[in-house]
Parts: C-alpha cells; sequence; structure tokens
C-alpha cells in the first residue's frame, strides 16, 4: 500500500525511501503514538512489580522453611523486572506499524511472532475507538476493527492519538458496506 | 445479532393491526413438557434411592407433582409466547416477568429452516428457525407450528423477498412445485456407501473406553475370557490354549470391533441423510433447499450469495473409489454444529460441478497448475518429531522401564504422514479465486473466491526466520475458527506477493 501512496516526483526519494524501508524495523509503516511507548513501558513496570512482589514473598517462605540461601529468587525476578521495564518497551513499540491506505488498512506487530495482516475497508462491519483509565492519561485511544471474518474477526491497532484513531474511523466509516454477507 | 431486535415501540401496529397475535400450537406444550420430563427421568430415579427410601408411593406422588408442575409452568409459558407475521416482519412476544419484544424485519432474515423431530412428525408439528446473520444460531425460534403454517409463513418471507407482497402466501402449496428436477439426491444404494466411508476410528476409541471403564458395573468375571473359556470347555486357563486359537480370538475382537464400526457408520449415515434432496430454488434470491432425515426431517433453505466457499473434501479411500463431499461454507453453522453447510455427502465429479456452476463459485480449469509449500513444511517437522520422541524414548527408558525405547519407533509413520500432508498441500489462483488442497487423511480442496475476503495475514514464527519463509492466513466469513484457511510456509517474499494478488487495492 505505501507503494501507491507514495508521490512518484523523484525517483531518488522514493529509492532511498525503499532501502529505509527494508532497513526500518517497521517496514517504513506509520509508527504507533510515541506516548504508547511509555504505556507500554508502565504497563511492564506494573506487571514487574506484582512478579517482585511475588518473589519477595517467596523468598520470604523459602529462607523461613527450607533455609536455603537467600537471594537467587530475587536476583532473577529483578533482572527480568529490568529487561522487560528497560529494554522492552523500545524494542515492542518499534515493532508495531500501520498504514492507512485508500482502499485498506494494513497492521504490522510483533518479531519472534511477527504478524502482518491487512483488512480491506469494504470488508469492515463495525468499528470502535476503545480508551482505558491508562491509555486515557496518555491520550491514546485502541482502533477496533470487526470483519465477519471467523479467523481474525476483531483486528486490533492499539496506541493511536485520539484524533488520529477518530480521523481513521470516519474515513473507514464512508467505506463500509452492509449487504456483504 | 442485537441489531435485529430493535425497539419495537417506534412503530406501533398502525400498520398490521388486523393481524393477530398468534400462540403457538398448542400441542407444543406437549412436546415441551415431554423434552423436559426427559431431561429430569433421572432426578425422579434419584428422588427414588435417596430422599423417598425407595418407597414407590411417596415417588410416584413426587413425579406426578413433577409431571403437574412442569405442564404447568409449560402452558404458562405458551401462554406469554405470541407471534404476529406481518407483511414485513416477525414480531413475537416472550417471557413470563420480564417481557421480551422482538421484531424481525423480513428483510433481515437470511434462512428460514423448517425441522421436525421424530414426536413433531408424529403430531404434524414443525419448528421454524430464522436466521438472520451475524453470529451463529438462530435468531428467531417458533417451536412449534402446525407443519403447514410453518410452510405458509416460510413462504411469505420468500415472496416478500421476490417483491411479490401479493396474497400469494394463500396458497399452501410448498414452494417445489416449480417442475425442476432435483440439483442432487442420494437413493439408499448412495447413502450405503456414505455410511460405509462413514467409518469412525473415534467411536471405536469411545467404545474400547467404555468396554474398559464399565468393569464396574459387571461383576470383575464377566470380561475375563479365562472364566468363560473355563465354563465352557473346562480347559484350564487361555494358557493352556494354542496359538492359533490366541491369534485367532485377537483377530476376532479386532473383526466385530471394525464391523461394529462401519454398522454405526452407516446407520448413523443412514439417519441423517435419508431422503437426501437438493433443490435450486429461485424466489426472490436463488438459493439451496436441502431435505434429508429419517427421523428429525430438516428443510433448510441457503441463499446463494451467502455461499463464502465451497469445500470438496474426500479421503484416500475414497479418492480411489472416485467419491467426492461437497460442502458450502457459509456465515451459519450447519445443523449438529456442523461449521459447513453439506451440498452433496457423497457423490461423483461430474454430479458436483453442476451444483458449483449453481453458484457464484466457477469450477477450477483443468490447465490449473497447482504450487507446493516449501519442503520445510515435512522436514522441520520431522526434526522436531525426531528430537522430541528421542528425548521422551530415552529418559523414560532409562528412568522407568526398557520398553519405552520403543518410543522412537513411533517416529517412523509421524514423519511419512507429515511427508505425505506436504505433498498434498498446494495452492493455485486465477483471476477471481484461490483454491488450497490440505491434508492427506481428510484431502480438502478449497475454492475461495477473491472476493470473499475479509482479511490476510502474513506470519512467522520463530522458526520461521531463518529460512525466510511465512504463512498465510485468510480470514473467511464462517467455517471453523481452529482451522482457518492457510497456506502454510511458503517463502516470505512469496507469501507478500500472493498477498497482493489477494487483496487487489
Amino acid at each position: 500500500m505505501t507503494d501507491i501512496k507514495t508521490n512518484t516526483s523523484d525517483q531518488e526519494i522514493l529509492e532511498q525511501m525503499t532501502v529505509d524501508k527494508t532497513r526500518a524495523f517497521n517496514q517504513g509503516l506509520t509508527p504507533l503514538h510515541p506516548p504508547q511507548k511509555s504505556l507500554i513501558r508502565l504497563r511492564a513496570a506494573i506487571r514487574a512489580a506484582i512478579v517482585l512482589i511475588l518473589a519477595v514473598v517467596g523468598e520470604y517462605f523459602l529462607q523461613r522453611e527450607l533455609h536455603l540461601p537467600g537471594g537467587y529468587l530475587i536476583g532473577v525476578a529483578v533482572f527480568f523486572a529490568l529487561i522487560s521495564v528497560l529494554i522492552l518497551p523500545h524494542r515492542i513499540y518499534r515493532r508495531w506499524g500501520y498504514d492507512m491506505g485508500t482502499e485498506q488498512l494494513r497492521v504490522l506487530r510483533g518479531f519472534l511472532w511477527r504478524t502482518d495482516t491487512i483488512v480491506p475497508f469494504n470488508r469492515i462491519q463495525h468499528l470502535d475507538v476503545a480508551q482505558g483509565p491508562l491509555q486515557r492519561s496518555f491520550g491514546l485511544s485502541t482502533l477496533i476493527v470487526h470483519t465477519a471474518g471467523t479467523h481474525n474477526s476483531i483486528v486490533i491497532l492499539p496506541g493511536l492519538a485520539t484524533a488520529d484513531a477518530e480521523n481513521m474511523r470516519e474515513v473507514i466509516k464512508g467505506h463500509i458496506r452492509h449487504d456483504m454477507i | 445479532m442485537n441489531d435485529i431486535a430493535p425497539d419495537i415501540e417506534q412503530q406501533p401496529d398502525i400498520t398490521d393491526s388486523e393481524t393477530p397475535f398468534r400462540h403457538l400450537h398448542p400441542l407444543s406444550i406437549i412436546l415441551k413438557s415431554t423434552s423436559v420430563l426427559g431431561r429430569n427421568i433421572i432426578l425422579i430415579g434419584v428422588l427414588y434411592f435417596s430422599l423417598f427410601d425407595q418407597n414407590i408411593f411417596y415417588t410416584s406422588l413426587a413425579a406426578l407433582l413433577i409431571v403437574a408442575l412442569v405442564i404447568a409452568i409449560t402452558t404458562l409459558i405458551w401462554s406469554r409466547f405470541s407471534y404476529q407475521v406481518s407483511t414485513k416482519e416477525v414480531r413475537i412476544k416472550s417471557g413470563l416477568l420480564n417481557r421480551n419484544n422482538r421484531s424481525i424485519p423480513f428483510e433481515r432474515i437470511q434462512d428460514v429452516s423448517l425441522e421436525q423431530k421424530l414426536v413433531s412428525r408424529l403430531l404434524g408439528l414443525t419448528t421454524v428457525k430464522f436466521e438472520t446473520g451475524s453470529g451463529g444460531g438462530e435468531d428467531g425460534k417458533l417451536d412449534a407450528l402446525k407443519l403447514e403454517d410453518g410452510e405458509k409463513l416460510r413462504d411469505t418471507i420468500r415472496d416478500f423477498k421476490s417483491g411479490n407482497t401479493s396474497s400469494e402466501a394463500e396458497n399452501f402449496q410448498p414452494p417445489d412445485l416449480q417442475k425442476k428436477p432435483p440439483l442432487f439426491t442420494m437413493d439408499n444404494r448412495r447413502i450405503l456407501i456414505a455410511g460405509f466411508f462413514n467409518f469412525s476410528f473415534i467411536l471405536l476409541a469411545v467404545l474400547g473406553t467404555i468396554a474398559q471403564n464399565l468393569d464396574f458395573l459387571i461383576p470383575p468375571e464377566f470380561f475375563d475370557p479365562r472364566n468363560w473359556i473355563e465354563t465352557v470347555s473346562g480347559v484350564n486357563g487361555i494358557n493352556g490354549l494354542s496359538m492359533t486359537a490366541r491369534i485367532g480370538g485377537a483377530i476376532v475382537a479386532i473383526g466385530s470391533l471394525i464391523a461394529i464400526g462401519v454398522l454405526s457408520g452407516i446407520v448413523r449415515t443412514f439417519i441423517r441423510e435419508y431422503g437426501f434432496r437438493l433443490d435450486q430454488v429461485d424466489t426472490g434470491q436463488p438459493g439451496f433447499r436441502r431435505r434429508r432425515g429419517l427421523f428429525t426431517l430438516t428443510d433448510m433453505v441457503m441463499p446463494i450469495h451467502r455461499v463464502q466457499a465451497a469445500i470438496i473434501s474426500t479421503g484416500p479411500v475414497r479418492e480411489f473409489f472416485g467419491w467426492y463431499d461437497l460442502k458450502f461454507q457459509s456465515l451459519a453453522g450447519d445443523q449438529g454444529g456442523q461449521t459447513d453447510h453439506s451440498a452433496a455427502p457423497c457423490a461423483r465429479p461430474e454430479e458436483i460441478d453442476p451444483i458449483i456452476s449453481e453458484t457464484q463459485i466457477s469450477k477450477m480449469p483443468d490447465d490449473i497448475e497447482f504450487q507446493r509449500v516449501d519442503q520445510a513444511f515435512w522436514w522441520r517437522d520431522a526434526v522436531i518429531i525426531w528430537l522430541v520422541l528421542k528425548i521422551a524414548a530415552l529418559s523414560l527408558g532409562f528412568f522407568l522401564h526398557e520398553g519405552f525405547f520403543a518410543l522412537i519407533m513411533l517416529a517412523f509413520p509421524l514423519i511419512v504422514l507429515s511427508y505425505l500432508n506436504w505433498r498434498h498441500h498446494q495452492y493455485a489462483m486465477t483471476n477471481t479465486q484461490i483454491f488450497v488442497r490440505s491434508s492427506w487423511w481428510n484431502r480438502k480442496l478449497t475454492i475461495l473466491p477473491l472476493r470473499k475476503i475479509q482479511t490476510v495475514d502474513v506470519s512467522q514464527s520463530p522458526l520461521d526466520h531463518p529460512l525466510d519463509l511465512a504463512t498465510v492466513t485468510i480470514g473467511v466469513a464462517g467455517g471453523s475458527a481452529l482451522s482457518p484457511l492457510k497456506i502454510m510456509d511458503i517463502e516470505a517474499d512469496a507469501a507478500k506477493a500472493l498477498r497482493y494478488r489477494l487483496l487487489p487495492a
């Protein structure tokens, strides 16, 4: 879709873009709204805090009941907490990408388990723009697209600026057909 | 599904005040009550043994009370359930305390099906089910009406859709009086053939498990062959039997199990498919009408525009004899939890082609070339199977029993199976359709028009990255959510190219 959208006026820019595209982590698609990275980090921090608390409790019982030398459980938990809060959010964020084509929406996500979904606008049954309390504080929204397909009946695109999500909804709404099935 | 029950109060009965609200047929009370009682018969048994201490008088008194209660409640529900068929919608009022007022406009009704269970058939009743699309299951159900009322209702809706809202609905003629020959029928001989291929290993496994687990019901000596042999011939124990006798016994046992499997397959097929008849109907929208069933007669109409894909399946043996099974994938599921609508359970290719040509799906061009997927499809599985089995065999063999070393022998058939599956996983494309074959045992050919594609995924798992492979998953309306249409393990670039061809922008 990006190929069609790009303006073919300047050949060199186009070539440079295709080179960049293959290099980029999300194949040169539109990245999510930057606060999404902070949101991913916040969620990771909450999860890490829960794991740390569990680790402390577990450590306490291990030392009291089994008299094992301390620190292993907490050490491992701290290690994974640091990775998931400091390193992973950036890496998860940069693998996300989306592209609003003229006729279809493309959503790219994941690295190890990578999925690249295309939904033509005219196959979309209905749309949601959803926002949770955490998302609201970052000014983010999730665009949820429902299709009639049994597989992939819901395509979720999180981390959009609320205004963008609403614009996208309006654009897609104009393409919805009612007589598909 | 929520959108079919709009607020009816917005539309008062100005238009159709003359059509009265009607109740279901009174006999449906008996029908409902018996089915409720049938489900609660265990309760009475439990009461007999526990609370009433096997006192037959109290038990029958309680049973009478339960019967009276069930009938009373069913009658109450019946009296509060009424429906109205106006010129453009069906309205259903129901509910004892929470009144529910549902309106189903004719134009939203996709399928009307009539179903007659055995008891309903004896009483001349039928259950009418409406389906409005979006999600599975029926959205309106009238259980039960007099057969001719049901047929009249169906014809009213069909006539509305064909645009003639005239008094055509007055005559009670079933719509198959358009003197067209049926598209496909199955005589008893054909059903017998279909039954042979309906042989079920699963049923055998279930029977075997039951036989193993039911011994608590039967005295332990019952299943002990030694006991029987001693009783019959006085030979002292099975050890005294000759080798041939033992092998013969095993063969008889296996043979009888297979016979049960074949026989039950035939019986089940007869019950489901008896009198199978597929017609083309075109009042309003062109559609298929299918009638079948020995005890439970079903009469289903499916509009052709709802057909998403055609699925032609067969098996290694069936294909050898030239029999194929045609199903249509549609948003609504078929009866009995089937995800696809059976259109010709056992047919020759030359019988299938005319049925497919009635839909907007065109049959496979003769010169089409199928492409195989990457060889990694089988050798990667082979490596994984080998490793897993080796680890399992070695660890169990060393630590538990030497017999477990033999586990590694399982690898051979599994790898062969995965190789055969690779050979049967192929795909091909024309400008308007994609053809996907899959699996060696359950051979399946899916014919999908490109315009019915909802979404396309290109996905890569961690094992795909080093080989630069990808799997294309095609989202289609209807069908099974567990096994979507997939083209596995093709090169990543080929997958992307395929996706652009599947969804031409």
